[in-house]
């Protein structure tokens, strides 16, 4: 398995003249190199097993992130539509697990193929091959729900559930993995790592973990979701002032942010993929481990900045300290740091978090203006700070870690950094594609679903609350009296809460979660 | 002797990779608690939670005192008869990171049981039994099927009838065992007041939080990436008759092979439900996602992904029928545990003698050597020897859990420390039994709860 570089490798021939003409030579020969053989063996077998556990570990962390997604949507919605969001969320990654199995992984790494789409490994057939092993499918499975997760937060709280199933197997087993193609395959015509043809403008656009190929095209399906159906009922009054409709637990919020915040921790170091590289470059102690840690840093570094400056603005622009905003500047400063978190600077990750906090009240100020509604900000964040991602890794990309990372040498890199303007033209390409191929599919279909009366929920239902009329009774139950299930008498065969608004709502305390 | 530097190295991998397997499977208790916090009524929240706190706390004395050494003291194919307070640990075959793995298993059993009995049952016959289930019913059965000497287990020198019984994460050794000790105690404590109305009918109670039911369900989610994959207990073994290939395949491949199995029991179990209450339910689909990953812990590391969906599928349609099953014979389980963990790792084990492909048994059980040949799935042309195996399993854990803690919850029912008077059940165990409530609710309505209503009461 040693490359014929190794200093490891070793042939009968090259070994037998040094040790003379005699009779042993040739068994010695033979004896020394089957050693080395051996000992390059478990070289690659210890080096298989650290780099499969580390990125296992890091596929269970980015997982975690549907957890963190789950209580923030729940905590961001109102309490009547609690088991809907997260019933979203539980399918996004069952049903995303079945169409990424079954055909989404093909179409994103099934090498060899095209530029465009990918073509093998359906259902995993014929795999592991030499490039890939499971710990790599279920790392990019792990992605993959994320981004439909995404999306569901544009729709919260009046989309209907047989749409919701639609758009989320079509987006997670098809858009989704076409962009991923693009821009992760070695055979993607934008992938900065591309083997099988020219690199789009000699660079490639460097999306390292995905704030375009994750949260933009997640943002951008949100955003069209959003528009075709409509702001929820009273959100903008009859002047057009917007309404706050404040979801029903802070708890949850920061509970969701922070599993996220863990998560990513996966999300960004995990996109390695590998952490047993030395890179010959800098001393013997530095190599891919040290630039996994760095992406640790850049991530935390503009996910801090980027939520004290929310704090600090937020307090400026409404007049006190706002948690819940606070939290997502947080998430969109991660967002944004996604797209160059390997091949940046600490200190620039700072600049990139500070810009995502503005960038997020900013495209906030635009969607009132528009009167545009998306209950968790989710294409202002994931839509907005991603392309900032994307623009900031342009800008600050330094060269000696592009290189690291993507091979080569003086490889064009951030244009603040000297490495001119090629890779900022090559994010800019790819930035509207993206916009572009997301519009072009998910609008279509969801302006289908609504022309066919399957996206939106009837005004009756959404007053109600979906939980009540859909999903067979709120999500909160705090005392007897609550549940309507034990009134008295005799019961009908399928039990149904009869009331038609929630009887005594309950009141949340600091205490309940 | 001095240890060899790529002895070193390789220990070191592994025993990483077996402590971080064990913090997931610790997580799980996080998750379960959740589950079960969210499952039951707001008045009794604060005993399911403690109850769960308890079997780790105390599980983990019992686990230590003597229930590894009756599961791992390899002497005898029946129990342990050394390490008892992990005397001569580490050993050339154990060290602590194992321990570890092992206790975080110990301590999930006794969760599931009290899933069954929530709701009703006192305190004190909880101290109790969870102490006996963990420190010895369990470890028995472990005995049996994760031992070297176990007469049941594969690892075995001569295994049971060639093969031994294959539940590599256990489907059996946790989940049914877990499952039929709460089938137990639920039959004998009788369901919980109101379940049933006096025509039989059943009243559905339900759940006071279902944000905590689906946070529970995605940490165990989460948690069961140590569970099963990590029970290769090594990530550094290559196959021999492989250039690239290792336990790190296998344990990826079981990683999939677990999604998979719990995707497909989601979806299914959301379609089924639809289609028999008329609504998509969360709770539902929250239950049918774990009780997919109950039924592919048996086989997980050996038997092909499609077969995964496979195994899911059935899963969904196996709790959906028990739980209809219950309903009719009035049997009262909080958390549907002895239909999920019971019957669904039940079918788990019957799901892996169908399915088990050869090369992966040997790889899990061989390290992948050649020339080795196992009985594996009836269905991939393997023989009857596994599968009658999976079977004798099946019998003999629901014979030695009914044998066992059935007496010892008839026992404590005879003595009238099992279940809680109708007066302490009508209240609350919460009130009753453990200072008070959860929650508290704002009775004062004065009191602003927006940031306008603030600034209009200062007079802004």
């Amino acid at each position: 398995m040693a490359s014929a570089t190794s200093p490891l490798t070793c042939s009968a021939s090259d070994l037998a003249p040094l040790l003379g003409a005699t009779a042993n030579a040739t068994a010695a020969a033979a004896f020394l190199c089957s050693r080395f053989t051996a000992i390059s063996d478990r070289f690659v077998d210890t080096s298989y097993a650290v780099d499969n556990t580390y990125l296992l570990f890091s596929a269970y962390l980015v997982f975690a992130m549907q957890l963190g997604f789950a209580m923030l949507c729940a905590g961001s919605v109102r309490a009547k539509n609690t088991m809907n969001i997260m019933l979203t969320n539980v399918l996004d990654a069952a049903a995303g697990g079945i169409s990424y199995y079954l055909f989404g992984y093909a179409f994103a790494f099934g090498s060899p193929s095209n530029g465009f789409i990918g073509k093998h490994f359906f259902g995993l057939k014929e795999f592991p091959s030499p490039l890939a092993d499971y710990s790599f499918f279920l790392y990019q499975w792990a992605f993959a729900i994320a981004a439909a997760g995404i999306t569901s937060g544009s729709i919260a709280e009046r989309t209907q559930f047989v749409a919701y199933l639609i758009y989320s197997s079509f987006l997670t087993g098809f858009v989704y993995p076409i962009v991923s193609h693009w821009f992760w395959s070695g055979d993607g015509w934008a992938s900065p790592a591309r083997t099988s043809g020219p690199l789009l403008f000699s660079s490639g656009a460097i999306d390292f973990a995905g704030s375009g190929v994750v949260h933009m095209v997640g943002g951008i399906a949100g955003l069209w979701g959003a528009l075709i159906e409509g702001p929820r009922i009273g959100r903008f009054d009859r002047s057009g002032r917007s309404v706050a409709l404040r979801g029903h637990s802070a708890s949850l919020v920061v509970l969701g942010s922070f599993l996220l915040w863990f998560g990513w921790y996966g999300f960004n170091p995990g996109s390695f993929l590998t952490i047993l590289k030395a890179y010959g470059t800098g001393g013997d102690y530095y190599g891919q481990w040290s630039a996994v840690g760095r992406t640790a840093v850049t991530t935390t570094l503009a996910g801090c900045t980027a939520a004290l400056t929310t704090l600090f603005s937020k307090r400026l622009l409404v007049g006190h300290w706002t948690v819940t905003d606070v939290c997502n500047g947080l998430l969109g400063g991660f967002a944004a740091i996604t797209s160059g978190c390997s091949v940046v600077e600490p200190w620039a990750a700072m600049v990139c978090g500070f810009v995502a906090a503005w960038v997020l009240i900013g495209c906030n100020k635009l969607a009132e203006r528009f009167k545009y509604d998306d209950p968790l900000e989710a294409a202002q964040l994931h839509g907005g700070c991603g392309a900032w991602g994307l623009l900031f890794t342009g800008l600050f990309a330094r060269g000696g870690y592009v290189d690291e990372v993507y091979g080569g040498h003086g490889r064009p890199h951030g244009l603040f950094m000297g490495g001119g303007g090629r890779l900022l033209a090559a994010q800019i390409v790819q930035i509207l594609v993206i916009a572009g191929w997301v519009t072009a599919t998910m609008g279509p279909l969801f302006y289908w679903l609504h022309k066919m009366k399957l996206l939106r929920i009837s005004g009756e239902d959404e007053m109600h609350g979906m939980d009540l009329t859909r999903h067979g009774g709120f999500a909160y139950a705090y005392t007897d009296e609550d549940d309507q299930s034990l009134r008295a008498g005799v019961m009908m065969r399928k039990v149904e809460p009869a009331s038609a608004s929630p009887i005594g709502q309950p009141q949340f305390s600091p205490s309940a979660v | 002797m001095e240890v060899s530097w790529e002895t070193s190295v390789t220990d070191s991998i592994n025993t990483i990779y077996l402590l971080f397997s064990a913090y997931l499977v610790f997580v799980m208790q996080l998750g379960f608690a959740m589950l079960c916090a969210g499952s039951v009524r707001a008045k009794n929240a604060m005993n399911i939670m403690l109850t769960n706190v308890v079997d780790a706390v105390v599980g983990s004395i019992s686990y230590y005192l003597f229930g590894f050494a009756f599961a791992f003291g390899d002497s005898n194919p029946f129990i342990g008869t050394y390490y008892f307070a992990l005397k001569d640990i580490p050993s050339s075959s154990y060290d602590y990171s194992y321990f570890l793995y092992q206790w975080a298993f110990a301590i999930a059993v006794a969760g599931i049981t009290s899933g069954s009995i929530a709701e009703r049952t006192q305190f004190s016959a909880y101290l109790i039994f969870s102490f006996f289930l963990t420190g010895f019913v369990y470890p028995i059965v472990a005995h049996w099927m994760w031992s070297s000497s176990g007469w049941l287990s594969p690892s075995a020198t001569s295994p049971f009838l060639g093969s031994g019984a294959i539940d590599f994460a256990g489907s059996g050794v946790v989940h049914l065992v877990g499952g039929v000790a709460g089938l137990w105690g639920s039959l004998i404590e009788g369901p919980r007041v109101g379940r049933f109305d006096a025509f039989g009918k059943a009243v559905p109670m339900r759940g006071h939080n279902a944000t905590l039911v689906v946070l529970g369900t995605f940490l165990l989610w989460f948690g069961w990436f140590g569970f099963n994959p990590g029970s290769f207990d090594k990530i550094l073994v290559s196959y021999p008759t492989t250039s690239d290939q290792g336990n790190w395949t296998g344990v990826g491949r079981t990683a999939v092979t677990t999604t998979l199995a719990g995707s497909t029991a989601g979806i299914v179990t959301l379609f089924g439900r639809r289609l028999l209450v008329g609504h998509w339910d969360a709770l539902d689909v929250c239950n049918g996602v774990i009780g997919g990953f109950v039924a592919i812990t048996s086989g997980c590391s050996v038997v092909e992904p499609w077969a995964a969906i496979v195994c899911g599928f059935v899963a969904a349609w196996v709790l959906i029928g028990l739980n209809i099953v219950a309903l009719r014979l009035q049997f009262d389980d909080p958390l549907e545990a002895t239909q999920l963990h019971g019957g669904c790792g039940a079918w788990g084990l019957i799901f892996t003698g169908l399915f088990a492909k050869e090369d992966f048994v040997v790889q899990a059980y061989d390290s992948g050597a050649s020339g080795v040949s196992r009985p594996y799935g009836l269905l991939m042309g393997g023989g009857w020897g596994l599968i009658a195996s999976q079977v004798v399993e099946v019998v003999v854990i629901v014979g030695w859990v009914s044998a066992t803690m059935g007496p010892l919850f008839y026992a404590l029912y005879k003595l009238k420390i099992l279940r809680i008077s109708m007066d302490e059940e009508m209240a609350g165990m919460d009130i009753s039994s453990h200072g008070g409530y959860a929650y508290t609710g704002h009775s004062d309505e004065n009191h602003p709860r927006f940031y306008a209503d603030y600034m209009q009461i200062r007079g802004q």
